[in-house]
């Protein structure tokens, strides 16, 4: 059995998250990874605090095993859901797209351990001085905002930055990729992508589909000249948008136009022209459609094996 | 002086020429992004032996310079 010191900190039976995904991760999703000894993770994305106290109650009438809020740290409701959570007092507080310093006292103060995705080392150390439990290192291999840095060298830089538990996300789907994470000093995983296919994640029927059937090279990164780059699958929206985005006679305004409510298209009409189908390189690597507790399972036991047998190379 | 403090850490960070910082400068014409800030804080921590919240939003050099100022004095 794999186990870390991550096990214990929250009280979870595996060192494996599920990501939270913005309009994807529900309490009913959460609830179920967290039901297989995982961590699950509500994402409140840019809902408004009705949907996330909604969600965060679904995931309790579930499970009454521990539960995690994402906040992205871009959305309009930020703030108003930084209350709901403290309010609610849900076990672990992630967070993504940002720096949540002025969130850090009022979740700390409730009990709430956070966890802040970082991706820099200088970022990691700023969130451990202001009380973070652990930090989150994602590579941009990652569905999702993502930073420039990849998980190979992002991890050990952010293990050497930082004495807290460092959970690696990005690019992470098997358990290779878990073992991978272990030697490179981090204690746990963050996956995302390989969740898309679990029978309790509720997106429209294409968008799995398209995960399902998806290539080693089907992701494309784009949003880079606003700032805030993305990486999706491939598809009709994605091919439209590098079109015009390094167009100068298209506005920024009107390119934050075009991506505005590409992914709820995806994740509820599954929409194939318009939507945006956020997933991570490792897409091609999501071949099944299974329970989170399988995958949960699956992936641990892979990790094992890999890691006992890792002394083969030492002779 | 603590100007000179500053221009010498974004000239390092970014490759530009510390002759090309100025106070107006803002941190997007310098290609200083919001992750490079927290890098160039730890850097000014380290050289002036203080820790530095930054809980503002500052756009020029010159907003950073008066920022870090006014909480030399508290
Ligand atoms: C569809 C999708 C939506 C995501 N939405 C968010 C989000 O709202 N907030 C966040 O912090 N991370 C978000 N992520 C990142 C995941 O939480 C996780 O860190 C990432 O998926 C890990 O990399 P992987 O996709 O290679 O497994 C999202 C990822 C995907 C695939």
């Amino acid at each position: 059995m794999i186990k870390s010191e991550i096990c214990e900190l929250l009280s979870i039976e595996y060192p494996i998250f599920q990501g939270g995904m913005a309009w994807i991760s529900d309490g009913s999703l959460a609830a179920a990874v967290s039901n297989a000894g995982g961590l699950g993770i509500i994402a409140a994305g840019n809902a408004p605090q009705d949907y996330v106290r909604e969600q965060i109650k679904v995931a309790r009438e579930l499970t009454n095993k521990p539960i995690g809020v994402n906040i992205m740290l871009l959305s309009p409701f930020a703030d108003e859901v930084a209350k709901v959570v403290a309010d609610e007092k849900v076990e672990v507080v992630t967070t993504g797209a940002g720096n949540p310093s002025k969130y850090m006292e009022l979740w700390k103060s409730a009990g709430i351990k956070v966890i802040p995705v970082v991706a820099s080392a200088a970022m990691a150390k700023l969130m451990e001085r202001l009380g973070a439990c652990a930090v989150i290192a994602e590579g941009g291999e990652s569905g999702g905002h993502i930073g420039e840095m990849a998980t190979m060298p992002l991890v050990p830089q952010v293990c050497d930055a930082v004495k807290l538990p460092v959970v690696a996300a990005g690019g992470i789907a098997d358990g290779r990729g878990v073992a991978a994470a272990f030697m490179l000093g981090a204690c746990a995983v963050q996956m995302g992508t390989r969740f898309l296919s679990a029978d309790e994640c509720s997106i429209h029927p294409n968008y799995k589909e398209k995960v399902l059937s998806a290539k080693d090279r089907c992701t494309v990164v784009t949003g880079r000249r606003l700032g805030h780059p993305v990486r999706s699958l491939r598809t009709q929206f994605s091919n439209d948008y590098q079109k015009v985005e390094y167009d100068s006679s298209v506005s920024d305004a009107e390119l934050e136009a075009l991506a505005g409510g590409a992914l709820r298209l995806a994740v509820q009409e599954g929409d194939l022209k318009k939507g945006c189908f956020l997933a991570g390189q490792a897409a091609s690597m999501v071949n099944k459609r299974q329970k989170a507790s399988e995958i949960i399972k699956e992936v641990a036991d892979e990790a094992e094996i890999i890691l006992k047998r890792a002394s083969i190379w030492v002779k | 002086m603590l100007f000179e403090t500053i221009a010498k850490i974004i000239a390092e960070r970014t490759g530009c020429d510390v002759s090309s910082v100025k106070p107006e400068s803002t941190f997007a014409e310098l290609g200083i992004d919001s992750l490079d800030t927290v890098e160039l804080l730890m850097s000014l921590e380290d050289e002036i032996g203080m820790e530095i919240e930054l809980d503002q939003k500052v756009t020029t050099v010159d907003d950073l310079v008066k920022f870090v100022e006014s909480k030399k004095q508290d």
